[in-house]
């Protein structure tokens, strides 16, 4: 305990430095400015801010880049409660109940009880990584490699099992990025893989380019082909505070979405949006305003709300403990970091202490921020709703252009850009979701130096995967989430569920 | 059973296929290695061989679970894909002789795509994904031979093209703003080495 305190305090020491304070603040800004823009996410800007983080220290760097996605949670819930647009995924549901308080001329309790509902899950979350954080590194430490091999193939089953839509589809986008992934050099051997004799591939494709063309670009050729429709609400916002009555309603359903958030964050391809799904499901089951739902109940709003915060904090535990991203943005924190030189992992705790514990803090601080920039500043970010998206494309494409070339200071990672653009267009003309591609080409590298550590160490006998228990129940758990999928019955659930 | 086809499945099921099998041929030349001692093609040979089930699988199951059909092409828009698909080709494998411009640095590509990619973008149906590529080929063919502030210029222009409410005076502000705003991240704050003007 007094270590953890002790660890705390030097965490906020490096996080309350000027340079990391005033990058915090601002990543949140953008993370609210691109939550509140639909047609732009967090993935897409990350990948777009990944070769800007080059020049700049490590530390500094991800507490950017970690602002940005938890800002966005923040700012995706402005234009689901105001237009009933939502400007994320995971703020889908908000608008569900959102709209209809902005309606009945609740906005202004709507906008408050999402923002206080965020920020004290967003505390509590904060509190449960550093708590945890320490411990499950030790449990890492003692991972051999079919652990590590086994617990990534988890990893990758789950993103694909929770994904949307079809999972062999989603499989199939996991082993193109596995496959991806191994363009380049052989790295025990020095072998060159599918280079074609290009020398730019040899240290295999550009992690920035194939994120943003398939993020950043196709989106905006998908958004420029969808007709657009924005409409801002003509009532006004009104007082940005609750009644007693709507206090008393919507705490408790805060307290369960923290919690559920917290856990479904956790998981492996779980995140911010499906967190906001199950907390709406639980509240429209439980909550004692239960019988309100669909007439602007605020319990719909803070339930989810709080736990889309909550679970974008805690998806940093998988990523900070076992070096394993559990979504598209924790795969591109991972991205940040190696380009940075680090290699994420349970050893990054105690070789990179300023790191670990200065993210921690600045997470916390940056909820402060985010609560400050949402509440008094909401009439800023409806202005912002108002420029039109035909404006915003170009600024967008340009910097990813930029942004792409300068990584390398070599125009072949715009065309290999162009090449992801197209492929991503092609994707989601053919409904395969991009997300699981991302995570399988950053896991693959990772989980063949695994597989080949193993097998030599057990001399090429298989059965090692099931004699070490932790990997053995690793693969159990992955088996039974995959069967789990193959029933008819639970699928329809879970379709159910993902559409709110 | 009765047959709905689900045309995205299945293609989507057939495209899996083709891109492990291309892989696995290509991997030929890679040595296995045994399950000891993994060569540089044992991954790949196990990756792509676990993509060809899968994308079987797809296909078969999207025979079934349909009807999901593709979005509507018009004649006009087969034939301008097929089109800019040969003409980018055919730029491509004449560019390396138009001269030293063209045979270095990926410009040649460069100049394949781009015309490529303007023909496709004849048809309406991929005028906007035409137009956004073409645009980005246009920016990096002018950015190190003719400076930053041209291939802005041109990355701009092209593909405001792709949205047609945009006005010539629209287009001319965000031109200035985007050119002043790109310069003041890009060159004075993150100093990126690029060149601001044409070189000759």
């Amino acid at each position: 305990m007094e270590l953890l305190i002790d660890n705390l305090a030097h965490g906020f020491s490096v996080a309350l430095s000027l340079k990391n304070l005033s990058f915090a603040l601002l990543g949140a800004l953008i993370g609210t400015a691109i939550g509140v823009l639909p047609g732009i996410g967090p993935v897409a800007t990350i990948s777009l801010l990944l070769p800007i983080t080059f020049g700049q220290e490590a530390t500094t760097a991800i507490i950017m880049l970690a602002g940005i996605y938890y800002g966005a949670q923040y700012g995706g819930s402005t234009t689901a409660i105001l237009l009933n647009l939502p400007g994320e995924v995971s703020s889908v549901v908000t608008t569900l109940e959102g709209y209809k308080m902005a309606r009945n001329g609740r906005a202004g309790a709507a906008l408050a009880t999402a923002a206080l509902g965020s920020f004290f899950a967003g505390s509590v979350a904060t509190i449960l990584v550093a708590a945890s954080g320490p411990l499950l590194t030790q449990i890492a430490l003692s991972f051999g490699p079919a652990d590590y091999f086994s617990l990534m193939l988890l990893g990758l089953v789950i993103a694909c099992v929770l994904a949307q839509g079809s999972i062999l589809k989603a499989i199939g986008m996991v082993v193109v990025g596995v496959a991806l992934g191994l363009v380049g050099t052989d790295v025990q051997t020095g072998q060159q893989r599918f280079t074609f004799g290009i020398p730019e591939l040899s240290d295999g494709l550009g992690f920035a380019a194939i994120a943003m063309g398939m993020f950043g670009i196709a989106e905006i050729i998908l958004n420029l082909e969808r007709p657009e429709a924005r409409e801002v609400l003509k009532t006004e916002v009104g007082k940005l505070w609750l009644t007693k009555d709507e206090f008393k309603r919507a705490t408790p359903s805060v307290l369960r979405g923290t919690l559920l958030g917290s856990a479904l964050g956790i998981l492996p391809g779980g995140g911010a949006s499906l967190a906001a799904f199950g907390a709406y499901m639980m509240e429209r089951k439980m909550s004692r305003g239960r019988h309100m739902f669909g007439q602007g109940a605020i319990e719909g709003v803070a339930g989810p709300e709080a736990a889309n915060n909550a679970a974008a904090q805690t998806s940093f535990i998988p990523l900070l403990t076992l070096g394993i991203p559990s979504n598209a943005v924790m795969a591109l924190m991972v991205g940040a970091l190696i380009i940075q030189g680090i290699q994420p992992g349970p050893r990054m705790v105690e070789a990179q202490p300023d790191l670990f514990w200065g993210l921690i803090a600045s997470m916390w601080i940056g909820n402060v921020m985010l609560l400050v920039i949402n509440l008094p500043m909401i009439g800023m970010w409806v202005k912002l709703l108002q420029v039109p998206y035909k404006y915003l494309y170009p600024a967008i494409l340009v910097f990813c252009s930029i942004g792409v070339y300068s990584i390398n200071n070599n125009v072949f990672d715009v065309y290999t850009t162009i090449l992801f653009a197209v492929f991503g267009y092609m994707c989601s003309k053919l409904k395969m979701e991009p997300a699981p591609l991302l995570i399988g080409f950053v896991l693959g590298p990772m989980m063949e130096e695994h597989l080949r550590r193993a097998m030599l160490l057990s001399r090429g006998d298989w059965i090692v995967f099931l004699e070490r228990p932790i990997s053995a129940t690793m693969l159990g758990i992955a088996a039974f989430a995959l069967a789990l999928m193959l029933l008819p019955n639970m699928r329809k659930s879970k379709d159910a569920a993902m559409a709110g | 059973m009765q047959l709905r086809i689900n045309m995205k499945d299945v293609v989507s099921g057939l495209f899996l296929v083709l891109l492990a099998l291309i892989g696995l041929w290509l991997n030929q030349d890679h040595s296995l290695g045994s399950a000891r001692r993994m060569g540089p093609g044992y991954m790949p040979m196990l990756v792509f061989w676990i993509q060809v089930g899968l994308g079987t699988a797809v296909t078969l199951i999207g025979l079934f679970s349909g009807p999901d059909p593709l979005e509507k092409w018009t004649g006009l828009d087969a034939a301008s894909l097929a089109l800019g698909v040969a003409a980018g080709f055919i730029t491509w494998a004449i560019a390396t002789n138009l001269g030293p411009f063209f045979s270095q640095t990926y410009n040649g590509v460069g100049l394949g795509v781009l015309v490529g990619m303007l023909v496709v973008s004849w048809s309406a149906g991929w005028r906007k994904i035409g137009l956004i590529c073409a645009s980005m080929a246009v920016f990096a063919l002018l950015l190190e031979k003719f400076g930053f502030f041209a291939a802005l210029t041109g990355i701009i222009l092209v593909a405001s093209m792709a949205e047609r409410t945009h006005t010539v005076r629209g287009v001319a502000g965000m031109l200035v703003f985007l050119l002043a705003l790109c310069w003041w991240v890009f060159i004075y704050e993150l100093d990126i080495r690029v060149n601001l003007w044409p070189q000759f």
